[in-house]
């Protein structure tokens, strides 16, 4: 309980300091929604030309295309200091961390705030809400739980696949965090149902890394078609996912060499 | 057992062996060759509770290496360091609230925080109560004139106030080990002398102080064991006074006279000093070991030869006898 109250109020700390850059803070929520809209814009010419993708309806992609933009929403939003890794470990700025009494991994991940994350959560949010609307499920209390911790664990996978990631940078000493990027490009695959991909990207997706149970597991598990019990393992899947990348940060931190004066 | 201990500490560091320019750094993708640094070579070392110890060595030499191993910022390669008992490597968290650090070429203040919030922020990391934290603000306001820095934020701090504030951040936690590593570094003269006041009424207070400097203006009155690093390795671990008492024992009395004096006289007056010619035929230096003659008899020995107008007596500080060290013209044995 300290440990999510100490971090609420390191990640706070920024954002009164963000707020005093107005302007920067609407470029970025406008622009994020921007983009969302932008996507969805695109989804609809395709679905206006064909009814399905490979089975699939507009909602459906469309609560996929929400389930990535939520996960990535809460990861900017109170994970973004992930990504100045490779940053401090170039700049040897981890050293202070290192002799604070809480969590390292909590210190670096809390040190930025990332305010479209924001519109990132509301846009997906709403999308999710119109597509969950269109799709006609049958709720049961089951389904509403089940639901629940899905997503919740679905955000869990993307947020421990950026630490894994960004953790690699530990080996790396590049000042930029280009593999993590790289993969976070690869993510946005998992916007679309996994079952249009050729058997490698499937398993690699499904797999190597399980972008695919960060929006279409989840989404085959509310809609209860296709194989809708892999959607069950999302917890298993984002405790795994977690384990690893701790593991690779805390292997990391132990070659972590500072910087020379 | 001691409060600080590090037993046969040692780091290596891998660097990659590049050629120069570009060629060499397309060839280190394709061959990479590291080679083997050590910067700290089996040092043992240990540090009471309420002793302060400094720990000087020219740059490169380690000092820094070993701050970061006994702080468990850096895994050692063998050997290992207790702190208070514990592994700072292994129960960071632990160890975390008995160490104070201090780098002082780097910052651990928010630099988009006024200092009055870095400072709140990390009084919840530690876990301190309003009460203390008042109480300990008051003391550093009192001693460090924190107040005209509160409100600064800290990407805007001058050096001083940074040194300052990062000061009242290391300690406020009240940690019985520190470790400040050039904590003077780039200060003006009014500031330096302010953060040495603090060091000592911190010290005073009992707090057990490493202090790492190749500034030894820093060290001299403020602790009574030495410990020099070269190269990795402990060349020096002992009293500071005896290393003066031994090493800085040379007096040079300079006088001036109202009338020329030979040096052959003066020479032959004095045995057992060398006698060397000063700016004007009127000035001479006297060099004498002061414990086989005093300035007394050297102000004898020469008053028959001339009157003497002046004169006064050089002694070498600790910093001629340690850049004697590092120069390998004296070799200390503790």
């Amino acid at each position: 309980m300290r440990t999510i109250r100490l971090y609420v109020r390191l990640l706070g700390a920024h954002l009164r300091s963000l707020l005093e850059y107005e302007s920067d803070f609407w470029i970025m929520m406008v622009g994020t929604v921007i983009m969302q809209v932008v996507n969805v814009v695109f989804l609809a010419a395709i679905f206006a030309k064909v009814p399905h993708i490979n089975g699939w309806s507009f909602w459906a992609v469309v609560a996929m295309f929400a389930l990535v933009a939520i996960a990535e929403g809460v990861g900017s939003l109170f994970f973004e200091g992930m990504w100045n890794l490779a940053w401090q470990i170039n700049q040897g700025d981890l050293d202070y961390m290192m002799v604070r009494p809480y969590p390292i991994v909590l210190q670096v991940s809390s040190m930025q705030i990332g305010v479209n994350g924001i519109s990132n959560i509301v846009t997906g949010g709403l999308m999710l809400g119109f597509a969950i609307a269109h799709l006609g499920i049958d709720w049961t209390v089951g389904r509403i739980a089940g639901g629940v911790i899905v997503l919740l664990s679905a955000i869990a996978v993307k947020v421990a696949i950026n630490l894994a990631t960004n953790s690699v940078s530990f080996w790396m000493q590049s000042p930029s965090p280009l593999f993590a990027f790289a993969v976070h490009q690869v993510g946005d695959l998992a916007r679309f149902p996994l079952s249009i991909y050729p058997l490698a990207l499937k398993a690699a997706l499904g797999f190597a890394l399980p972008f695919a149970f960060v929006s279409f597991f989840p989404v085959t598990f509310v809609l209860d078609t296709g194989d809708a019990w892999v959607g069950l393992l999302t917890p298993v899947v984002a405790a795994y996912c977690l384990a690893v990348a701790w593991f690779i940060f805390s292997r990391g931190l132990r070659r972590y060499e500072s910087a020379g004066n | 057992m001691a409060l600080v201990e590090a037993r046969q500490l040692t780091k290596v560091f891998r660097r990659p062996d590049k050629d120069p320019g570009m060629r060499g750094a397309v060839k280190h993708l394709f061959v990479r060759r590291f080679v083997d640094k050590t910067a700290v070579d089996h040092v043992d070392l240990s540090i009471d509770a309420g002793e302060a110890v400094a720990y000087v060595g020219p740059n490169g030499a380690g000092k820094s290496t070993t701050v970061k191993l006994l702080s468990g910022i850096l895994q050692p390669t063998s050997g290992e360091v207790r702190i208070d008992g514990l592994s700072p490597q292994k129960d960071r968290i632990a160890v975390s609230h008995r160490i104070g650090v201090l780098f002082g070429q780097r910052t651990q203040l928010w630099w988009d925080l006024p200092v009055s919030e870095s400072l709140a922020v990390l009084r919840d990391v530690y876990g301190i109560d309003h009460g203390t934290y008042r109480r300990r603000m008051a003391r550093f306001e009192e001693v460090l004139e924190l107040g005209e820095v509160l409100p600064v934020l800290g990407r805007k701090l001058s050096l001083g106030q940074r040194m300052r504030a990062d000061l009242a951040a290391a300690l406020l936690h009240a940690p019985p080990v520190v470790y400040l590593d050039e904590p003077t570094i780039g200060l003006d003269l009014a500031v330096k002398d302010r953060v040495r006041q603090f060091f000592r009424t911190v010290r005073d207070e009992g707090t057990t102080v490493m202090l790492t400097s190749h500034d030894l203006g820093d060290i001299e009155g403020f602790c009574r064991r030495l410990v020099i690093i070269d190269e990795g390795r402990i060349i020096f671990d002992g009293d500071l006074e005896a290393v003066k008492d031994a090493f800085a024992r040379e007096r040079i009395l300079n006088v001036q006279t109202e009338t020329v004096v030979p040096l052959e006289a003066a020479r032959a007056a004095l045995p057992g000093a060398a006698i060397e010619a000063g700016e004007t035929p009127l000035h001479l230096g006297v060099r004498f070991d002061r414990f086989t003659m005093t300035a007394g008899h050297v102000v004898s020995a020469l008053a028959p030869l001339a009157n003497l107008v002046d004169f006064n007596v050089d002694e070498p500080s600790i910093e001629d006898v340690i850049r004697r060290v590092y120069s390998g013209e004296l070799v200390l044995q503790p």
